[in-house]
């Protein structure tokens, strides 16, 4: 069987950040797999451990050192790679990362495309979405548990109120939860046969796509800082009057209790 | 004149307050700029709701109403949606933004070509589209985003408009809707831990959050104590629904909910960014921890340091007291 | 698919990166691990790396518009203190303008990363583009000894094998440890705390603050209050918009003086002078590490054995003599001499002590063995209660009686010297510490 797996690179939002004139500022380029990326590599890992035919590839639109990104999902076991180039400094939103994929997609064959439920730094959550309606698959989003059965893949979705369980049938779409695993660590090893494992290469124009589908139809304008609450209180002191103090306050200092 | 239309979600036989959140901010910006708002209901029950969405003062009120949405399935519902935007044609449409909105965002954006934006905090029409603030960067930071075209979807996360009633003799428009079970591919088999009765803790005034420091039965029996005292909505952190002492729905933060309570107890969490950016916006926030130095304390309007088994025990008896 | 490499180099700090530069750059096949998420994650340092090496593993680095360093050293402060005064011995002087620098202020989570890339472009057009590595994230947990000579490294259940080891994993040695080159025991009585805090400003605030130009920056050390009593010093480095603000404090002192690094950085802080230094600055990252003392005594019985050379703090190879700390220098050169052993072991075939002890004879002969050696008596004598306390303090006295006009008789400094003396030292003691530091330095 064949996974596909879309993985982005993102900016860790553990790095310190700044923001200057409207414009972010990372005081490291310091860049990871997302997360929710990170789960779904691992969750296609594991559904096709048992079957030696099965195949899970990674595909990645960005730069040249987004790269560094694709290595670390193979040196997680991905078998293979394709890397589509672009210059990093267009304003792509989701809309035209999943037209980028879409177009991609159009020629393979697959069984099952997943994606990560949100960028870590956008928190969009719209690319996964999209590519399934591009596509025209069936798709399920915010998966926290997957299973195959023959022919249908069967998503734990976490809907409003409780876990929603999906049959769909592949091929099919799913983007994924970091709630439903533990991304492994890469071992040495595989580090070392990350290297060696086949990554290609495709420059965006060749993709074939129509100048208008490179289109942004959002675009960020500015960061700011979030305005900043007044500093709180921290008492230290016996439980007891802490406690005492504290209900107190939520009483009569703010009428919440 | 355009349309301002906004979806409103139903959920355990209820309006979702967000969308009547969205629906009071939209009318307000229809005013300001003499467009005309619009409401859409998709639902099993829809006509039953539509008194109360007139509250509200749309000036249309789209009803779809069809058994196929006793539950949330999302090829039905994006071919209802894209049925409504074909009718009304709106400029913008508009959602608060839950897990059900989030799976269909993006596919109906798609589907439509429409330009989306998704769980803004805030948003106004502009000449060319509209203007929104989105936190970014787990929550850290804001950006401000544009949307243009003449079809903008945006979602808005709950708690960032105030109600505001204006009641209007809206005209009620029933769209007969039709699907063929073969165009539906997933099958939804089952739903797991549905609970109608829990607190929404999208649209709790109060919510008791439990971390890794209150991970055992006593801390968890503390937790229940001081929810019920309070009469609040519970959450968790990551630490505790990853190892299943909570229920996964219960997850506050940005993998889980955003939330935005009157009062906000976090309990033994540490205030880890992620967490955080789920409840930042919190009106009042108190944080018991132990380490002194724990990230929560920084946002805290009030933080206890100290061990939770000896600070809840006493605070619950005081609350009790203040309560009678 | 077990390889044999030349190299592995555990630690991707200064040292081990120095280290695989050589590597790479004689087509070495290496691996270089590093248990930080990137070459940088779990470093801390104040930050200036003197010295010239870094132009011989990145040659017309300066040129680089975004590289990995922050600011150069053109300007140089000594500070003495006293609970409220401060004394200054100040350098500036343009000819430090001149590249390759003699100094360059770094922040390590940066720089390393950097400095990582840069081995990485080595890799890339080595012989061994294929074979070498570096690999980030996994943790060596012991080096494979055979007969008493070391074959490998295994992490977890996986076992790599390797003609030689480098040990370059810092001060906190465990593996140095398990090869046997140091005691278990050491004797923290030798150690030192580092804490340091990096405070933003406005770009153009902390150019006009500190005068700099361009990237020129300043290094300001400090004696005495700085540290509250407690033996070691402060400093203050320019970054690009930020500045490296912390102390190094002994361990031993700390303890038998019940205080804590956090409370002395407060009190550093805290003093009037610093306090206006400082101002309207946000602290934006807080980090505390282990030091070594630059004290021989702790040093590791040898650097090398069969198939395994020490480089770095792992030797705990640092100099503080008063003017500067130096551990990054340090580490950078005996990374680049301890490579350049074992490309030569490589063309011999022999990895044994043979070959290894002329690492040990060219840091001998190199400025660090020299340097450390040559300056124990400045070392030690910097530790002494007179060094970050009488001294200081006399100082901090003498400027205050030197510098106040008050109307009243001025008396000549010499007697203001003496005053001074009376009330913080004896004649006796400044003579000793006088002749003393004649001596050391
Ligand atoms: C992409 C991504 C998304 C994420 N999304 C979320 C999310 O949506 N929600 C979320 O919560 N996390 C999320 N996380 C995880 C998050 O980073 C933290 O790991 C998590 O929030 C930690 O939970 P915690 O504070 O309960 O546990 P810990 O960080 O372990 O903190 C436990 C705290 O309890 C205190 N404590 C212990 N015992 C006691 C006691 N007896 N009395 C008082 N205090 C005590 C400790 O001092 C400590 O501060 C996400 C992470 C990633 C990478
Ligand atoms: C507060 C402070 C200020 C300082 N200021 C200065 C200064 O201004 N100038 C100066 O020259 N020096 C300064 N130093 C000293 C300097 O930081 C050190 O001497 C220098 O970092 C030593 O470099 P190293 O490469 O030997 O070790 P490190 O930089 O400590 O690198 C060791 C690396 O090995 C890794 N590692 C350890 N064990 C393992 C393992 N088992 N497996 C895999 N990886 C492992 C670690 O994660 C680390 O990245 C300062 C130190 C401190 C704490
Ligand atoms: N540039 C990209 N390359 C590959 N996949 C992407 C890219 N951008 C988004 N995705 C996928 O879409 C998900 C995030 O969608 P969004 O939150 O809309 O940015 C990610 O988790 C990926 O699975």
């Amino acid at each position: 069987m064949k996974f596909y797996v879309c993985i982005k690179q993102v900016p860790d939002v553990d790095a310190p950040i700044q923001i200057k004139d409207g414009n972010l500022i990372q005081d490291t380029d310091r860049m990871i797999l997302n997360a929710y990326d990170a789960s779904a590599v691992e969750e296609a890992l594991v559904l096709t451990e048992e079957d030696d035919d099965s195949e899970v590839e990674v595909v990645l639109v960005g730069p040249d050192k987004a790269q560094e990104t694709i290595r670390k999902a193979l040196a997680m076991g991905a078998d293979k790679a394709t890397h589509i180039k672009t210059n990093g400094d267009e304003n792509f939103d989701s809309g035209t990362y999943a037209r980028i994929l879409a177009k991609f997609f159009e020629d393979k064959e697959y069984d099952v495309i997943s994606c990560g439920k949100q960028s870590q730094d956008t928190d969009a959550g719209l690319t996964g979405g999209m590519l399934a309606q591009h596509l025209d698959l069936p798709y399920a989003t915010n998966a926290v548990g997957l299973e195959l059965e023959d022919g249908n893949l069967i998503v734990k979705r976490q809907g409003d109120s409780g876990q929603e369980v999906i049959a769909l049938p592949q091929p099919c779409l799913v983007t994924c939860s970091n709630d439903m695993n533990e991304p492994r660590i890469p071992s040495l090893k595989g580090i070392m046969q990350s290297k060696r494992k086949p990554m290609e290469s495709v420059e965006l124009e060749d993709l074939g796509l129509d100048e208008s589908a490179l289109q942004p139809k959002t675009e960020v304008t500015g960061y700011m800082e979030k305005p900043g609450r007044e500093p709180g209180q921290k008492f230290e002191g016996e439980p007891d009057e802490l406690a005492e103090k504290v209900a107190h306050l939520l009483d009569e200092e703010e009428n919440v209790v | 004149m355009s349309t301002l239309l906004t979806h409103i979600a139903i959920s355990d036989g209820k309006i979702k307050r967000s969308s009547l959140e969205v629906l009071s901010h939209l009318r307000q910006q229809a005013e300001a700029n003499g467009h005309d708002t619009e409401a859409v209901i998709i639902d099993q029950n829809a006509s039953q709701y539509v008194d109360q969405v007139k509250e509200y003062g749309p000036s249309t009120i789209y009803t779809i109403e069809d058994p196929i949405f006793e539950n949330h399935r999302n090829t039905p519902l994006l071919k209802a949606l894209g049925q409504v935007m074909d009718e009304a044609d709106p400029h913008v449409f508009a959602f608060g933004s839950t897990e059900s909105t989030k799976d269909i965002l993006g596919a109906l954006a798609a589907r439509q070509d429409a330009a989306v934006l998704s769980d803004v905090s805030e948003f106004e029409l502009t000449d060319e589209g509209i203007k929104a603030r989105r936190p970014v960067m787990a929550a850290k930071i804001l950006s401000d985003s544009v949307a243009k075209g003449d079809k903008i979807l945006v979602s808005v996360r709950s708690g960032s408009y105030d109600l505001d009633e204006s009641s209007a003799d809206s005209e009620v428009v029933n769209l007969d809707f039709s699907i063929d079970e073969s165009d539906i591919k997933a099958t939804l088999r089952d739903i797991i831990g549905a609970d109608s009765d829990k607190i929404d803790l999208s649209e709790a005034e109060t919510i008791v959050a439990a971390g890794r420091g209150a991970k055992d039965d006593e801390g968890q029996e503390l937790i229940n104590e001081l929810a019920s005292v309070l009469n609040a909505g519970i959450g968790a952190s990551r630490a505790l629904t990853e190892a299943g002492v909570m229920d996964p729905s219960l997850q506050i933060g940005q993998t889980g909910k955003v939330v935005s309570p009157q009062l906000y107890i976090a309990v033994g969490i540490s205030g880890a960014i992620q967490h955080v950016a789920g409840m930042a916006n919190s009106k009042v926030i108190v944080a018991i921890n132990k380490d002194p130095d724990a990230p929560i304390f920084d946002i805290a309007d009030y933080g206890i340091v100290g061990d939770l088994y000896k600070v809840l025990p006493p605070f619950i008896e005081e609350l009790k007291k203040i309560k009678s | 698919m077990d390889e044999k490499f030349d190299c592995i180099i555990v630690g991707g700090g200064i040292a081990g990166l120095a280290a695989a530069m050589i590597l790479a750059r004689n087509n070495m096949k290496f691996l270089l691990i590093e248990k930080g998420e990137f070459a940088g994650s779990k470093n801390v340092s104040g930050g200036v790396l003197w010295g010239h090496d870094l132009a011989r593993l990145v040659p017309g680095y300066w040129e680089e518009e975004d590289g990995g360093w922050e600011r150069f050293i053109n300007h140089r402060r000594l500070t003495f203190m006293d609970e409220q005064s401060t004394f200054s011995i100040d350098f500036k002087s343009s000819h430090f303008n001149e590249t390759p620098y003699s100094g360059v202020v770094v922040l390590r989570s940066k720089f390393d990363r950097w400095l990582a890339g840069k081995v990485q472009e080595e890799i890339d057009q080595s012989d061994h583009a294929m074979e070498s590595f570096i690999a980030t994230n996994i943790k060596v947990d012991e080096v494979l000894m055979e007969n008493d000579k070391a074959v490998g490294i295994r992490t977890g259940d996986e076992e790599f094998h390797a003609d030689s080891v480098i040990l370059a994993e810092g001060v906190n040695n465990l593996l140095t440890r398990q090869v046997g080159l140091q005691d278990d025991y050491v004797p923290a009585d030798h150690m030192l705390t580092g804490i340091k805090e990096v405070i933003r400003y406005d770009q153009k605030v902390l150019e006009d603050r500190f005068q700099l130009n361009g990237l020129s920056g300043m290094s300001n050390e400090f004696v005495g209050y700085s540290t509250d009593g407690v033996e070691g010093g402060g400093f203050l480095y320019t970054n690009r918009d930020t500045i490296s603000l912390g102390l190094v404090a002994g361990i031993k002192d700390m303890r038998e003086k019940e205080k804590s690094p956090h409370d002395i950085l407060n009190t550093f802080k805290g003093h009037p002078v610093i306090q206006d230094t400082i101002k309207g600055g946000e602290v934006v990252e807080y980090s505390a590490h282990v030091v070594s003392s630059g004290d021989k005594r702790v040093m590791p019985k040898e650097l090398y054995k069969d198939g395994v050379l020490l480089c770095g703090e792992s030797a705990n190879l640092l100099m503080n003599a008063g003017k500067a700390i130096q551990g990054m220098d340090l580490a950078m050169r005996s990374g680049i001499l301890g490579a350049e052993t074992i490309v030569k072991a490589k063309e011999r075939g022999d990895f044994s002590s043979q070959t290894m002890k002329e690492y040990r004879q060219a840091l001998d002969e190199s400025y660090v063995m020299q340097d450390i050696n040559n300056f124990q008596d400045a070392v030690h004598m910097l530790h002494s209660p007179e060094m970050f306390k009488d001294v200081p303090n006399l100082i901090c006295d003498f400027g205050r009686k030197f510098f106040t006009i008050d109307n009243e008789p001025t008396k000549k400094s010499r007697e203001m010297m003496s005053e001074s003396i009376k009330e913080h030292s004896s004649y006796w003691d400044l003579i000793k510490i006088g002749f003393k530091g004649a001596k050391s330095l």
